[in-house]
């Protein structure tokens, strides 16, 4: 399990930075769209990523590109049986939970 | 001091990419009006239902059905897409509870993500001037642009993970030794790969080729298989699960990719020695602009006031190839094998695979790009004297930024500033509004027809059914066809118990006042004894029902 997130002041500042961009340029519902962005495509990828060997920039660029794929995948399945709102709380917190069983592997292995 | 140089690229790359999505942005900030061509129209409301109805579908809602019932190749109506793509549009509209904004900013974000991943793998192999100028060079690429407008959305997002990919295999074969390796890298790479069939089959057809002749060149060059069985086993497990999650979709890809292409001419010889194809084989679907190397990336012709007409930017391009040739580091042979894989992807008409062919041409500029900077900027490594060298190579980087304002900026901006500002381009708001009550007052079983549109209508037609979630039939030229020769039979067969539109309100734009004419006295002739159910803004809504 590693859920610590290196660099959080500066990457809470760039992320204040980027929403307030967004809300300039497409007001609330841009803004809640880059929010929406990185709380499900990128939030519970890199929390996953986090308990493997990749440098930051590694962790952050493939959070969004793996959470594009893997989140939607669980969601429109539950979709399916239940409200799809729901299913993408219920995808969050499943991917999440991964996060914190997930063993750390930190180091290259042989 | 690290750190700090770090928190300034990150910022100067933010820079960057703002003032791309800005661009790419700028048709719906001031328009909040769905627009696109059909296939716009396809992405967009396979991604609009699961949002607005709260549940996702395997098989298609009657209105996307009477469109699209065969598009899947294996299960007819049923997607014919691997969910993911439009399951992500419509995550984003139900978090930001909008319909319009968080899926077009959510696609202008996946199909601008080519200036992250390519930043981003440059940045790690090349470092950061290289990485930022191609970012920045790629914001005003026209071949990424113009599909992106008219509505090509999985495709676009799907060539930003090939760089990604290609990284993965690098990273994994590079740091391969008996002793020690980093099998993460393969795993990643194996899914990233599942993931970019999940978004468009063609960007994985496109990595494929690339992790092939990535691998020869490394192969040859280190002469080391870096083959692990458990890591290649363990990335083909992760591979095939992923694979297997929407089995309908990925049979529709596997029988559409077995299948024979109706165009199985040779092409002839001379066009190994081209990239781009010739555009009148192409008429109808892509301007011949689109086949334009000069058009589509810019014409830097600094010289041309002395009489010079050399464009530069293929003169830093044809540089950059030299210099990676020549030097032939790991990096650069990440280079060279992803743009020679490129080439045999837009050469694969030779093996009879015409399918889709013309798209591929359109990720030209994102390997074009990267080697085009380090052709600009390695002029300044052929100087000895450090000092001259900083200067030129600083100089370099200015001119470069000058030269992408001057020559390929006001292309990029005037396209997408200006884009489906025609009236008869979006929705007005009587037509949106009429589709608003139609989703609401009727049910998605009841038939909904649109009769008589013109075709320069047609496109409002779609749009108005996807933001209805209805209407399933469409009679286009009903009114002035030959082609409807039953027109009685159709009435009575066909449209019995539709909701019928009748739809003036673009009535000024029409051009054949012929046509308005012919509308009104059908009305008054067919649908006078009928239900009026919706009568505002030029609009009216019949129920056509029998009288008996």
């Amino acid at each position: 399990m590693n859920l610590k997130i290196e660099n959080k002041g500066f990457i809470a500042i760039t992320v204040v930075i980027i929403l307030a961009f967004f809300y300039l340029i497409l007001g609330f519902p841009g803004m809640m769209s880059a929010l929406g962005i990185i709380l499900i495509f990128m939030l519970p990828a890199y929390l996953i990523l986090n308990n493997f060997d990749l440098e930051q920039d590694e962790k952050i660029i493939f959070s969004f590109f793996i959470g594009v794929g893997i989140f939607p995948s669980i969601s429109y399945w539950l979709g399916m049986v239940i409200s799809f709102r729901l299913a993408i709380l219920i995808t969050f917190i499943l991917l999440v939970a991964i996060a914190v069983v997930l063993p750390s592997r930190n180091k290259a292995s042989k | 001091m690290k750190f700090k140089r770090a928190y300034l690229e990150i910022a100067a790359f933010l820079a960057v990419y703002f003032f791309a999505v800005y661009l790419w942005t700028l048709p719906f900030q001031n328009s909040k009006i769905p627009y696109g061509e059909f296939d716009a129209i396809s992405h967009w409301e396979l991604a609009d239902y699961p949002a607005q109805n709260d549940r996702t579908f395997v098989y298609l809602p009657p209105f996307i059905d009477y469109s699209y019932p065969e598009n899947n190749k294996y299960k007819p109506h049923t997607l014919w897409y691997h969910p993911p793509f439009h399951t992500d549009l419509a995550m984003i509209s139900a978090f930001a509870r909008d319909r319009v904004v968080p899926i077009y900013l959510t696609n202008a974000i996946f199909a601008s993500s080519i200036l992250i991943s390519v930043y981003f793998v440059m940045r790690k192999l090349f470092g950061f001037l290289p990485a930022i100028l191609s970012s920045f060079l790629l914001t005003f690429s026209m071949r990424d642009i113009m599909p992106y407008l008219w509505g090509q959305w999985p495709e676009r997002f799907a060539y930003a993970f090939i760089p990604l990919i290609l990284y993965c295999f690098y990273m994994y074969y590079t740091s391969y030794s008996k002793e020690s390796s980093k099998p993460v890298y393969i795993y990643m790479m194996s899914i990233l790969i599942a993931v970019n069939i999940m978004i468009h089959p063609l960007g994985f057809f496109h990595s494929l080729a690339g992790l092939f002749v990535l691998w020869i060149f490394l192969l040859v060059k280190h002469k080391k298989l870096a083959f692990n069985f458990k890591h290649i086993i363990i990335s083909l497990i992760i591979f095939i699960i992923l694979f297997a999650i929407f089995p309908y979709q990925t049979a529709s890809m596997l029988k559409t990719f077995a299948q024979k292409d109706a165009n199985t001419k040779q092409p002839p010889f001379s066009r190994l020695f081209q990239w781009s194809f010739d555009p009148k084989n192409f008429g109808g679907s892509v301007p011949p602009s689109y086949f334009s190397f000069r058009e589509m990336s810019g014409n830097w012709t600094l010289l041309s006031k002395l009489g010079i007409n050399l464009n530069f930017l293929m003169v830093f391009l044809l540089m950059g190839i030299f210099v990676l040739v020549i030097r032939r580091q790991d990096r650069d042979i990440f280079l060279l094998a992803w743009l020679i894989s490129l080439y045999l992807v837009l050469h694969r008409d030779f093996i009879g695979k015409t399918n889709l062919i013309h798209r591929s041409l359109s990720a030209t500029a994102h390997i074009f790009v990267p080697i085009t900077i380090l052709g600009a900027l390695s002029i300044a490594s052929f100087i000895k004297a450090r000092q001259i060298s900083q200067f030129l190579k600083y100089g370099m980087v200015l001119l470069v930024i000058f030269l992408a304002f001057k020559y390929s900026m006001p292309q990029a901006y005037s396209t997408l500033d200006t884009a489906y500002d025609n009236p008869l381009k979006r929705l007005n708001q009587a037509q949106i509004d009429v589709s608003e009550w139609l989703k609401t007052n009727t049910n998605d079983q009841q038939n909904v027809s649109i009769i008589g549109p013109p075709p320069e209508l047609m496109e409002k037609v779609w749009w108005m059914a996807s933001i209805s979630h209805r209407v399933s039939n469409f009679f286009e030229g009903f009114l002035t066809w030959g082609r409807y020769k039953n027109k009685p039979e159709i009435a009575s067969s066909h449209l019995l118990n539709d909701f019928i539109v009748m739809d003036y309100s673009d009535i000024g734009l029409i051009s054949d006042r012929s046509y308005v004419d012919k509308w009104q006295q059908y009305e008054k002739q067919n649908l006078a004894n009928h239900t009026l159910l919706y009568n505002k803004g030029s609009i009216g809504v019949y129920k056509y029902e029998s009288k008996n």
